[in-house]
């Protein structure tokens, strides 16, 4: 069979969702004035290394969205297995932060192959139910594989220990098992399993994630201890009110009360600034963000570019939903950055690195894959 | 299909149709997630949302944030708003930041110039160069005359009694807003309606505070549990009088104090109760009238349910009557008890009906939520009667009690004084004969049971004591080298008005206890010290002689410690010790 060529580069780049790429961009200098308004008013120490980093990470995306589909697709396994080595390379030499191993030193850049786990675990399931047919699907023992391609990076990072991270990446993966027309009864099955193992999972966690538990049943408890970030982000964001107290005027935020302003609670210290109004906006330019993903998924006449386009659909919801349930003290603090906004480089990269595949999968979502690279 | 348009997924794969379907119902729950963070938004929005943003920031700076005094049932000071100036500076209009913040570092304690410069260099408009200043800094900077540095004149808390009832009394945040106690109750409607310029008057009286806050730190150094509890509540109006959780803090400082010492033991910890909680389910089989004080029960050997043992720590092995089994503090026989008066039903209709399985209203935000079985099988029911199994905080068992030591009426707890006028109904908890029956069995463990040690010169008590094993956390099981141990007294039994309780959190036996560090030991003695201090302060006077032998008349013949042995034995107005 030959393989059709792809169009010339430059007609590759016009044909590119630009209304997208532009909403990603605006995204990300909102999380510039954000930046900018936390260090009071300044562009050291976060708000130019955030731009710099949308700089990069934005010509990553568009090099991403112009690769062949084709090639992404015959990556996505060894790519899955690099991540993996690296998730247990940072278990036995990652560096200590905070408390826990998450980075890996590369001499130039540190790197937190959780974060990349999420574009790869993604990635290597679109490719691997690409090649099953719906009837294989419905028989559970063809679901061994991807639950064990879920369940090893989700033991990895909660080794870390990394709470939010493991949620989320079991997130995605369950979502895209649904997608890819896992029967419902096995859902419900393993649902099933994993509330009994709940009382271990909880005999297992470290002291501080316990106490964060904890402390979101009942925050006013400890009001400088845990629940302190929640409590604060409750006051911040409602001293906001409907208009906010206008840019750089947050006085909860500027005059430090406001812990992690610059990344977890980016979203308290905009709120407090621009108000009830400015966080509907920016959440309706996440939706729309999500929308477009999702038209994308929907469009997409292969199989893997459709579970691909959608698996980078649920992880910007993911982020966005547990990142704003969690300031507004629905869930517990775990640890999830706002996408585009939050001060944190690898985040950044890992959401633009998606926005590359999702643009590519759109650009080319006439192009045909083949169940077997040997197809080819 | 034919095989090799199959093998090529084509456009009638019916995956993608399944998954296209999917697909929407994903992204339709993801957008009602974004929908469900949106509206906790509006939730999260302040009653007055159209409020300009000059206003809200006026309120920020705490124009609008006079809070009312917090003063003592008698009147005493305990909170109080002092109006004091902050420094800020303008950096456009400061024309030299370096000389500025040079000047300004040597007449303000506590700051650098390179902090002040760094700050006035960073900022545009506005900047605070220090929070709440003296009338002398205000002076010396005046007298700097830099131009470009302003005062904004702001509500700052100070409270003059320090460490007394820190967690009660509670803290604020930099901008004057309630963050815990009652001072967080005053913001968040806990407390009733407010008027800056009315006082909030608390139920404690500080002169009974003080002397628990003073014994219980004795028992504290003596035997260092990790925390301690320490009330005295008044039973007929349900105001707590004291209420001290150690170890404390000074609520000028409370960023100094650590996590553990701004728990709240009393009312935020949630603890099993052990032994103490005896009274709860003794209470409870005498009310049915199933089990009478004349009743006995086997407590020989061990009692067998399911493949649990249950053993007693002051092992008789013997048939015991119904107050040698609480004075004694049988656990086989209080289980026996428990059955024979119907068991798990009985029991759980019961602890609802005490509230144990709600929250305590309180006006602070410090409140545990009480953890409670929901099933009761045999061993549950057993292991709950004698308090394990169910936890609660120290104050909502100790407000429960006070409806049933009593006449059996209760009367909700506060931490607010209560007027005479505006006492609620009490609602009755217990027969009125029960009551009298849980006051003598308390009379005779104080006189002549395990409470021995809690005995006040002159006065008849009635107690029980308790010492929980603490469950390992995230295990199953019990430590049985770490303890929670507790006394409770009701004075004076015959006609109880208050009621004293001090829990220690694994405490540590010592030489003087002979390494014991049960309840008995090290609680016992506290209650005892606080009894006989706060007696007189309260007009509580000594029982009378006739009183006392009348009290006993009312007593059962009981094998071994009935009327006759009681009398033929020193009176609890003695510190009698075996």
């Amino acid at each position: 069979m030959i393989r059709p060529p792809l169009p010339s580069l430059g007609a590759r780049f016009s044909g590119l969702h630009w209304p997208l790429i532009g909403l990603i961009v605006l995204m990300g200098l909102v999380g510039y004035g954000v930046l900018y308004s936390a260090a009071g008013g300044s562009n050291d120490p976060w708000a130019w290394r955030h731009a710099m980093r949308l700089g990069v990470g934005v010509v990553i995306m568009l090099m991403i969205a112009v690769t062949d589909i084709r090639w992404l697709f015959n990556l996505a396994f060894p790519f899955y297995a690099i991540v993996l080595a690296l998730l247990l390379g940072v278990d036995v030499m990652g560096e200590i932060s905070k408390g826990a191993q998450r980075w890996i030193d590369l001499g130039i850049i540190q790197i937190q192959p959780s974060e990349l786990m999420k574009l790869a675990l993604i990635m290597a399931l679109a490719r691997w139910f690409h090649g099953r047919r719906i009837e294989d699907v419905r028989r559970p023992l063809v679901l061994i594989a991807p639950l064990l391609m879920i369940a090893a990076p989700v033991v990895l990072v909660l080794l870390q220990p990394d709470l939010g991270t493991a949620a989320m990446l079991a997130g995605a993966g369950t979502a895209l098992l649904f997608l890819a027309g896992v029967p419902i009864w096995q859902f419900l099955l393993v649902g099933a399993a994993g509330a009994a193992a709940l009382p271990i999972l909880w005999s297992r966690l470290h002291d501080y994630q316990r106490q964060r538990v904890l402390t979101f049943l009942n925050p006013e408890e400890d009001p400088l201890g845990t629940g302190y970030h929640i409590i604060q982000s409750k006051i911040a964001l409602g001293s906001g009110g409907f208009w906010g107290k206008g840019y750089l005027n947050g006085s909860q935020a500027q005059l430090n009360f406001l812990p992690e302003k610059q990344t977890d609670f980016a979203f308290t210290m905009m709120g407090e600034e621009v108000g009830f109004v400015g966080c509907v906006v920016v959440l309706s330019l996440f939706l729309l963000m999500l929308f477009l993903t999702l038209r994308i998924a929907i469009r997409s006449q292969s199989q893997f570019g459709r579970l691909v386009a959608m698996g980078m659909g649920c992880n910007l919801a993911l982020y966005v939903s547990i990142n704003v349930a969690m300031v507004t003290g629905l869930v517990p603090v775990v640890g999830i950055p706002l996408p585009m906004v939050s001060y944190g480089g690898t985040a950044m990269l890992t959401v633009l690195m998606g926005f590359g595949l999702t643009l590519a999968v759109d650009a080319q979502r006439e192009t045909i894959i083949p169940r077997f690279p040997g197809h080819l | 299909m034919s095989p090799s348009l199959d093998l090529l997924g084509l456009k009638s794969n019916p995956s993608l149709l399944k998954g296209r379907r999917r697909l929407k119902i994903l992204g339709f729950g993801f957008g009602l997630a974004f929908v469900s963070v949106a509206l906790r938004l509006v939730d999260m929005l302040p009653p007055q949302p159209a409020i300009s943003s000059a206003e809200a920031s006026d309120e920020a700076e705490g124009a609008d944030h006079r809070r009312p005094d917090i003063v003592d049932r008698n009147g005493v000071l305990l909170a109080t708003d002092l109006r004091l100036p902050s420094v800020f500076g303008d950096p456009l209009l400061i024309p030299d930041h370096a000389a500025a913040a040079k000047a300004l570092a040597k007449v303000l304690s506590g700051t650098t110039a390179a902090e002040l410069q760094d700050r006035l260099d960073k900022a545009r408009r506005f900047t605070w160069i220090k929070h709440q200043v003296s009338p002398k800094e205000e002076e010396a900077v005046l007298q700097l005359g830099i131009p470009g540095i302003g005062f904004k004149e702001a509500e700052h808390r100070v409270y003059p009694k320090g460490r007394s009832a820190s967690h009660i009394v509670g803290f604020v945040d930099i901008d004057n807003k309630g963050l815990a106690g009652i001072e967080y109750g005053i913001d968040h409607n806990m407390v009733g309606s407010i008027d800056p310029d009315v006082p909030v008057r608390l139920s404690i009286d500080l002169r009974v505070q003080e002397i628990v806050a003073d014994e219980l730190g004795k028992a504290m150094a003596q035997f260092r549990p990790i925390g301690g509890c320490g009330i005295v509540l008044d039973r007929v109006t349900g105001e707590v009088l004291a209420m001290v959780s150690m170890p404390d803090y000074d609520l000028n400082y409370p960023n100094a104090a650590g996590p553990e010492q701004r728990r709240n033991r009393c009312s935020g910890g949630s603890y099993e109760l052990g032994s103490l909680f005896k009274v709860v389910s003794h209470a409870m089989s005498l009310d049915t009238g199933k089990v009478t004080l004349r009743s006995t029960f086997d407590a020989t050997g061990k009692l067998q349910i399911g493949r649990f043992r249950i053993g007693d720590d002051h092992a008789k092995n013997r048939v015991m009557s119904v107050p040698e089994i609480f004075m004694y503090s049988s656990n086989i026989g209080t289980a026996r008890m428990a059955f024979a008066a119907g068991g798990g039903p009985a029991l759980d209709s019961f602890l609802r009906k005490l509230g144990f399985y709600d929250k305590l209203p309180l006006e602070i935000p410090e409140v545990a939520k009480p953890m409670r079985p929901h099933r009761w099988p045999d061993i549950t029911t057993a292991t709950v009667s004698f308090g394990h199994g169910i936890s609660m905080p120290p104050l909502q068992y100790l407000g429960a009690v006070a409806g049933l030591a009593g006449d059996g009426t209760h009367v909700p707890v506060t931490l607010l004084r209560r007027d005479p006028g505006d006492m609620p109904t009490p609602e009755r908890f217990i027969q009125e004969k029960t009551a009298a029956d849980l006051r003598s069995i308390m009379y005779l463990t104080v006189a002549k049971g395990t409470g021995t040690r809690g005995q006040v010169d002159g006065y008849l008590l009635g107690g029980k004591t308790g010492t929980a094993d603490k469950a390992i956390l995230g295990h199953k099981g019990y430590d049985h080298n770490k303890v929670f141990a507790s006394f409770l007294a009701a004075l004076p039994i015959d006609n109880p008005r208050y009621l004293v309780m001090v829990n220690e959190d694994e405490p540590k036996g010592d030489k003087s206890t002979y390494g014991y560090k049960a309840g008995a030991w090290v609680a016992a003695p506290a209650v005892s010290n606080i009894i006989s201090r706060i007696a007189p302060l309260l007009g509580v006077p000594p029982s009378a002689p006739d009183t006392i032998l009348s009290y006993q008349d009312k007593f059962p013949q009981t094998r071994g410690i009935g009327l006759k042995s009681v009398e033929g034995t020193k009176l609890a107005a003695v510190g009698a010790e075996d």
